[in-house]
């Protein structure tokens, strides 16, 4: 159990910022994700956290205590990374029992905690194993175990699971999930699968080329994205350029409205909140692709200048290509300049016949 | 039920297996070359060193030249300099050429893209050149005497015609198989590996000792495997540079062969350098079989 404060940290790769003025407090036992793409700057910051980078600017305190001029071997930190980095010329007991060696440990005490901590991560019975006798998910299982050996007071994750097979990760993220709130261990993970993050994170730092985007609870990442980067990034998210007038954003297809200033803005609203219904008239679209996925059907819909938007419906089975529909958004947001200006719930948007505007949009 | 035919239900690989003595084939004329080059010359020394003809003109088993050999001094000095400039040259190539390998593999930037070029570079300098430079920078009146007498500093007691003149030569010719071998093998450990080792933990030095170098112990196997069997059946380098006597098997293989004009003692020197290269050797195709089975 431990806290973690992290303030004003950057880092410098020449020229390049990979991590840019980044601040958070991670509270004890609390599971935080460090969500992006590749280039976002999230492994390079649980990298400084676990002392295999120097921060260029900032300060990092465990508990209190300054960390960061500390080398990783002194850092009360258990790292388990992307590609598991057993070490093959040792066997399963003597993968996870080498930290302690190294402490000096009596053998019996080794041997007790490997033995728990094996059975901690399901894997009683295989200290005798080969490294490369285990399947990948086992693998993980060991290094992960590894860490939690030795009891650090902070477990990062790095992409632990970006190579196993999804049926796999959605398993062993579970396992982990249970075995950190267990031993309610302050966690930080990284990943760039959103779905990984939404079910494990007690809360989610969205980054983007090395700036927090977002620091949330995942329902709140997920409902309320911060910026056009997060509502674009977390789920599926239709997102489209148009301008406020009069209290109403419009849209060549469509309009809805909107208590902001006028200017250009960007709508985002999510396949699930945006229904089609068979066109009353001339319609404000047409259905362009149906896919079926058995609990709900995905439409994919084409306005009249050609750009497509999604939209999530409970079955394929009224709707077929070239049909002419109406779009009925439910809850929706409106960006502008990088922030939120104007969030609407379902009862609040009603969509009108579009005035011409000039837009763009992206699904 | 689908009833299946016998000819459907032949075994998938029954293919396979009509083509492999197309792939015999094209190993063949190797193996063959190898047989008449290598295999060959070997079992006839072996056997005319074994069987020799009597005065009575009758071919019999004899150990006679064996014997003496392992009898005579000079000859014993040889291969106990021999046997003592292969270890030395081992040592030091290790000592060397692990840094050398562990900072190219570590490093990055352009500084270690030189480094790489200057070890490697011997590779591309003829034996013989090396020993004549060798000659001319540590040599008597040489490039070091020079420059110390310029400062006026005493003469420094020169390798050149000891047993330490073909040490300093052989190691600095093989530096560059050596630092590729091990590089090879420091490839396949990873950074995470090391980043992992130092996360529960290990310092340098044990990050060193209990990771990398088990890691690599095929590598260092191979490297020094290579080296030593180039090393004990050298000749330029110990022939130029090595004291007249004792000498290493090389020249005295040579001196036997041509001045001695004994021919038959001569293959009896090359047949037991084999048999010390051959454990060697064993030592390798161990290595390779083993990392191979895993």
């Amino acid at each position: 159990m431990a806290r973690l404060d992290i303030a004003n940290v950057s880092k410098l790769f020449g020229s390049t910022k990979a991590v840019d003025d980044f601040s958070i407090t991670v509270e004890d036992g609390e599971l935080v994700c460090l969500l992006g793409p590749s280039g976002s700057g999230k492994s390079t910051l649980l990298r400084m956290i676990g002392g295999f980078e120097k921060p260029t600017y900032g300060s990092m305190t465990i508990d209190g205590e300054e960390v960061i001029h500390l080398p990783p071997e002194k850092r009360p930190t258990g790292m388990v990374f992307q590609s598991h980095a057993l070490w093959s010329h040792m066997n399963v007991f003597k993968n996870i029992a080498f930290g302690l060696k190294l402490r000096r440990l009596p053998k019996a005490e080794i041997e007790r905690r490997v033995e728990a901590v094996l059975e901690l991560v399901g894997l009683s019975g295989y200290g005798q194993r080969l490294t490369h006798q285990l399947s990948g998910g086992q693998q993980q299982r060991v290094a992960l175990a590894r860490s939690l050996v030795l009891e650090p007071k902070i477990l990062l994750l790095d992409e632990p699971f970006a190579s196993l097979d999804q049926h796999l990760r959605e398993r062993l993220r579970e396992e982990v999930r249970d075995i950190q709130q267990r031993l309610k261990i302050t966690t930080l993970f990284v990943t760039h699968a959103q779905d990984e993050a939404l079910s494990v994170a007690d809360r989610i730092v969205v980054l983007r080329d090395g700036r927090t985007e977002q620091i949330a609870r995942p329902a709140e990442v997920y409902r309320e994205p911060a910026t056009p980067f997060v509502a674009g990034f977390i789920g599926q998210m239709n997102l489209v350029s148009g301008v406020v007038a009069d209290g109403r954003f419009g849209h060549s297809a469509f309009n809805v409205p909107a208590a902001v200033a006028d200017g250009p803005a960007t709508l985002a609203v999510r396949p699930e909140a945006l229904a089609i219904a068979p066109a009353s008239g001339a319609g404000m679209a047409h259905v362009h692709r149906v896919t079926d996925y058995g609990t709900h059907a995905m439409i994919d819909v084409e306005l009249p200048d050609g750009e497509r938007l999604k939209s999530m419906m409970p079955t394929a089975d009224q709707w077929t290509p070239m049909q002419k529909v109406d779009l009925v958004p439910g809850a929706f947001a409106l960006y502008r300049d990088n922030g939120v200006i104007y969030r609407a719930d379902a009862a609040l948007a009603l969509a009108k016949p579009a005035r011409k505007t000039r837009s763009t949009v992206h699904a | 039920m689908t009833a299946v035919s016998q000819a459907s239900a032949r075994p998938l690989d029954q293919g396979e297996n009509r083509r492999r003595p197309y792939g015999l084939l094209l190993v063949a004329a190797p193996v063959l070359l190898v047989a008449w080059l290598v295999i060959w010359p070997i079992v006839s020394a072996v056997g005319r060193t074994l069987f020799q003809r009597s005065d009575e003109g009758a071919i019999e088993f004899t150990l006679d030249t064996y014997l003496f050999f392992f009898s005579d001094r000079y000859s014993l000095d040889n291969l106990t300099v021999t046997l003592w400039t292969t270890g030395m040259c081992a040592l030091l190539l290790f000592v060397i050429c692990l840094p050398i390998a562990l900072y190219l593999r570590f490093s990055a930037g352009r500084l270690p893209a030189y480094v790489q070029s200057l070890a490697i570079f011997p590779m591309f300098v003829p034996s013989i050149i090396l020993s004549y430079a060798f000659i001319r920078v540590l040599g008597p009146n040489g490039m070091v005497d020079i420059l110390l007498n310029a400062v006026g500093l005493p003469k420094i007691r020169t390798p050149y015609l000891t047993p330490w003149g073909p040490v300093i030569g052989l190691v600095w010719d093989n530096i560059p198989l050596t630092v590729l071998i091990l590089l090879s093998g420091l490839g396949n450990v990873s950074n995470q590996a090391i980043e992992a080792a130092r996360d529960v933990g290990a310092r340098w030095g044990q990050v060193l000792w209990h990771i990398i170098l088990p890691r690599i112990g095929n590598s260092i196997l191979v490297a020094l495997s290579f080296s030593v069997l180039g090393i004990f059946s050298s000749f330029t380098l110990p022939y130029v540079l090595g004291p007249a006597a004792p000498e290493m098997m090389g020249p005295f293989m040579q001196r036997t062969f041509r001045d001695v004009n004994d021919p038959q003692m001569a293959i009896t020197q090359a047949v037991i350098t084999f048999g010390f290269c051959i454990v060697f050797g064993l030592f390798y195709v161990r290595s390779v079989a083993r990392n191979q089975g895993k």
